[in-house]
């Protein structure tokens, strides 16, 4: 294997494997240290910016390896942000939103560390369940029926009254997620995406993404890899619904439906769904956009008037720029490709 | 006695609802292997349109329904879908997503998001007698257009030329090239009928509501999806009965589940869905000879 | 021998798949009123060549020249129109269309209604099977009906060359004389072949001239009798593969 740079020569030593993870945490910790020395208000738009990061992470952990899209990931962030609720929120506060709750739940009061990581297992947990029958059903029709993962989340969350708040908001939960909160989760979101990445099943499963048929045809279990894939994806989703709910300090069901599936998917596919260079830089880009956007519906003042975009213009844009990516650069902005080592001399490494 | 009539006749008129956004979405699918996420769109810009139209003569404004589905069917057809059509299914799937939320952003972008009343047709929810039972007119009038179009639909894919070269293209499109049917010409005619169905779909839905808002489409779309999906992705027959099933149990549902379980019947009917899918992941009725995109 | 007149004529052709190369420039003639045939194992290039004259897939490098016009840049769904009719490898045959409806697709191009009925019937004359079944859906007929019913939708669309990739697989013996009948009778009608079949020893029977494929290249041609009786026969047939994989032993 030569040693000058060209395209697509796979990655030896172990500094060029380990270099999309170190380019990728670094950049996410630069963002959020710069974004700490702005204004109160931004710092809260980055810390939502981190934790979409979180929840795009989550998706491609499942739609890059398994080159299937999941519209169910959604449904397992409001599985997270349910179980952290109830297992974290004050007594006195559970009584007043949700008095028919069993009093095992009531009275539960976990820290919310304790309750994060059983909001990411619990999700984990719905997806093997979910998971099973769906992953044995070929391409399109699995991305279909994640989308009555979806609505039956929506509907059961929405219904339960008991239990959830039903259409309520369910409101004072402990708002813990700060910055740095965030930071830390959507780094160890990223750990554990690219240790995954570089997992046997996920090699396999990614062998499955180009030839379903060759790939069983050699006796990989495809059904298992993406499940696997399925569960990791939902419990990284899961947290980042902790995340959301803990920042927000509320539970909606209705934010947890087809707006933010879009978002979410959106962040992917702009980025680029076939690495995690892409799922990060799509995430960062977005977020950066989105604030942009919205400064522009405030306004500028001119003279008297205000000049401001109208309301909702930002979601078009949004919409139309994941049209364009698609039909120009259907790769997203990383091309399916890891970020590389910019300084010649050393070998590519390539996420396929 | 009567009550159960009533059940069944609201079940066959929901189910025929679902049947045709179903058959809308199956076509498509049929010879193109996209998933038209924006197959909901369609239902809600034409029911705008109506709203648009409203004053004018009831036949003109459902022709303007019609043909604001038909056109807008073609226009992202032509824009968004053709520059793709060799793409991989999950692509297609996404761009139709993406063209979904666009054209819902827009509209809410243009008209707004709240929801606005439109009264159309009201004499269509009288109630009325058929064969000593009361229903209401507009099931009747549902199930009545929903067989209408689905005998006209059948006819024009086994009787005419067209209809041949799609249900060829459907089963294998490229050996249909190859006998010269045009590929831009079988996809058009596809969109273009879906784009009636859209429409018919469009127009009964904002009788019975009597409203118009933004995500009128949507909902309906994504249990439509479903039942596709059961009813077994690219065969026409299984997207209409997988649709109908979808729609129909949810009546049934709600008629037979006791009162604190009835919100939750979505939840069941999707459950069921998976335990159909868990026997037989091909679908109910699957499609013969699903061959590959060129 | 008197050549006729050259009725397809290919010019050193590259097809490329990604980074396989299919055909790695070949030239080949076939003139009006033959029947001409590409034999070669497995994996030689004879499809990828055929489908690129079909206009399936674009050629890389190359020229393909139909009756004196250029196929470069010919939408797929135009060249039947040219002239040019493709029975596929696997025949392809529409399996939940009735009998008829497959003939009827095999007239997209054609106008005149009254005389692709004709066309039909003469067929279902031809091949009584067919015209009991042609109501039923083709996917019920048997490996040698379907053969039968594909090449019938071939000639429907009146073309002036035939293209058949490997009628005679998975056909037993007696099936494969029936259809090779028919491509004799299909040539009586002025119709030109060009064949492509493994099984070199059937073909020499029926054809006028003959290429040999293999990895990707033509290793011998020319008149059925000679290729047939020219000692690098196995050779070429086998083509360069062969001493790379002795070593193997």
């Amino acid at each position: 294997m030569s040693a000058t740079a060209g395209g697509n020569a796979p990655a030896t030593g172990k500094f060029d494997r380990l270099w999309p993870l170190v380019a990728l945490v670094t950049a996410v910790v630069l963002f959020a240290l710069i974004m700490s020395l702005a204004p109160a208000v931004l710092q809260r738009r980055a810390t939502q910016g981190l934790i979409n990061l979180t929840a795009v992470v989550g998706l491609y952990v499942f739609a890059g390896n398994s080159g299937l899209l999941s519209f169910g990931n959604v449904a397992f962030m409001a599985v997270g942000a349910y179980v952290s609720a109830l297992l974290t929120m004050k007594t006195a506060a559970k009584s007043v939103f949700l008095p028919d709750l069993p009093a095992v739940i009531a009275s539960a009061e976990w820290p919310t560390f304790a309750g994060a990581l059983a909001g990411g297992f619990a999700a984990g947990l719905v997806a093997l369940i979910v998971g099973w029958p769906l992953m044995r059903l070929s391409g399109v029709a699995a991305s279909i029926a994640t989308f009555a993962i979806l609505v039956v989340a929506y509907v059961v969350f929405g219904n339960w009254t008991a239990v959830t708040g039903g259409q309520n908001s369910l409101m004072g939960l402990p708002a813990y997620v700060g910055l740095w909160t965030a930071l830390g989760w959507a780094v160890a979101a990223i750990v554990i995406a690219f240790v995954y990445q570089e997992t046997r099943s996920a090699l396999l499963l990614r062998a499955s993404r180009e030839d379903e048929a060759a790939a069983q045809a050699s006796g990989v279990d495809v059904v298992l890899h993406r499940l696997i894939a399925f569960v990791i994806s939902a419990f990284l989703s899961g947290i980042a619904g902790v995340l959301l709910a803990h920042f927000l300090g509320i539970v909606r069901v209705e934010n947890f439906y087809l707006d933010l599936t879009f978002l979410i998917v959106a962040m992917l596919i702009i980025g680029g769904r076939g690495s995690l260079t892409g799922a990060v830089t799509g995430a960062l880009v977005i977020a950066v956009l989105t604030e942009a956007l919205r400064q522009s519906e405030i306004g500028i003042q001119v003279g008297k008037t205000v000049i401001a975009a109208p309301p909702g213009l930002g979601d078009v844009i949004l919409a139309l720029i994941m049209l364009l990516i698609i039909l120009f650069r259907p790769n997203g902005i990383a091309g399916g490709r890891e970020i590389r080592w910019p300084f010649g001399k050393r070998q590519w490494s390539e996420a396929k | 006695m009567e009550r159960f009539v009533q059940t069944l006749v609201d079940a066959v008129s929901l189910g025929s609802l679902y049947a045709l956004t179903a058959l809308g979405i199956g076509l498509i699918f049929g010879v193109m292997r996209l998933i038209n996420f924006a197959h909901g769109e369609l239902i809600t810009i034409s029911a705008y349109a109506l709203l648009a139209l409203f004053g004018l003569p009831v036949p003109v404004m459902l022709f303007g329904g019609i043909l604001t589905a038909v056109v807008l069917a073609l226009l992202t057809e032509r824009a968004a879908f053709r520059p793709l059509r060799s793409a991989d299914p999950t692509t297609l799937l996404i761009s139709s997503f993406a063209v979904s939320f666009f054209l819902q952003k827009l509209l809410i972008l243009v008209v707004g998001s709240r929801l606005k009343g439109l009264d159309l047709l009201p004499e269509l929810n009288r109630q009325t007698e058929f064969l000593g039972v009361r229903l209401q007119m507009l099931q009747i009038v549902t199930i009545a257009i929903s067989a209408v179009l689905l005998v006209g639909l059948t006819w024009f894919l086994k009787a005419t030329r067209l209809g041949l070269h799609m249900r060829a293209a459907a089963e294998d499109f490229r050996m249909a090239r190859v006998l010269g049917v045009r590929a831009n010409n079988v996809i058009a005619t596809a969109f273009a009928l879906s784009g009636v169905l859209a429409a018919a779909v469009s127009c009964l839905i904002v009788v019975q509501t009597g409203t118009v808002q933004p995500r009128m489409g949507v909902q309906l779309v994504i249990i439509a999806f479903v039942g596709t999906v059961i009813g077994g992705l690219g065969s026409l027959p299984g997207a209409a009965l997988g649709g109908f099933l979808v729609g129909a149990a949810s009546i049934m549902l709600q008629a037979l589940l006791p009162p604190d379980l009835r919100a939750f019947r979505e939840a069941f009917v999707f459950i069921a869905v998976a335990l159909i899918l868990l026997f037989r992941p091909q679908g109910l009725i699957p499609a013969r000879g699903l061959k590959e995109r060129i | 021998m008197n050549a006729p007149a050259p009725l397809l004529v290919v010019s050193g052709l590259v097809v490329r798949y990604g980074v396989v190369t299919a055909v790695r420039g070949v030239d080949l003639a076939v003139g009006d009123g033959e029947i001409v045939s590409i034999v070669g194992p497995n994996g030689a290039g004879k499809t990828s060549l055929v489908s690129a004259v079909a206009g399936i897939v674009a050629p890389a490098e190359g020229s393909i020249t139909f009756a004196g016009k250029g196929l470069g840049g010919v939408a797929l769904e135009d060249v039947v129109v040219q002239g040019i009719a493709l029975v596929p490898e696997g025949r392809h045959i529409f399996a939940s269309l009735t009998v008829t409806e497959n003939l009827m697709l095999g007239a997209t191009i054609r106008r005149d209604a009254v005389a692709v009925q004709a066309d039909i019937e003469r067929y279902f004359a031809m091949f009584p099977i067919l015209g009991q079944r042609r109501r039923q859906p083709a996917g019920q007929l048997s490996g040698g009906e379907q053969q039968q019913l594909a090449v019938a939708r071939a000639m429907l669309s009146r073309p002036r060359l035939i293209m058949l990739d490997e009628p005679s697989l998975g056909l037993a013996p007696a099936m494969v004389d029936r259809v090779y009948d028919l491509l004799r009778a299909i040539r009586e009608q002025g119709v030109t072949i060009l064949l492509v079949e493994q099984n070199a020893e059937r073909v020499f029977g029926l054809c006028d001239r003959v290429y040999v494929m293999s990895g990707g290249e033509f290793g011998l041609s020319g008149g059925a009798t000679e290729v047939k009786n020219d000692p690098r026969f196995d050779a070429a047939y086998f083509g360069v593969h062969m001493r790379e994989t002795a070593d193997l032993r």
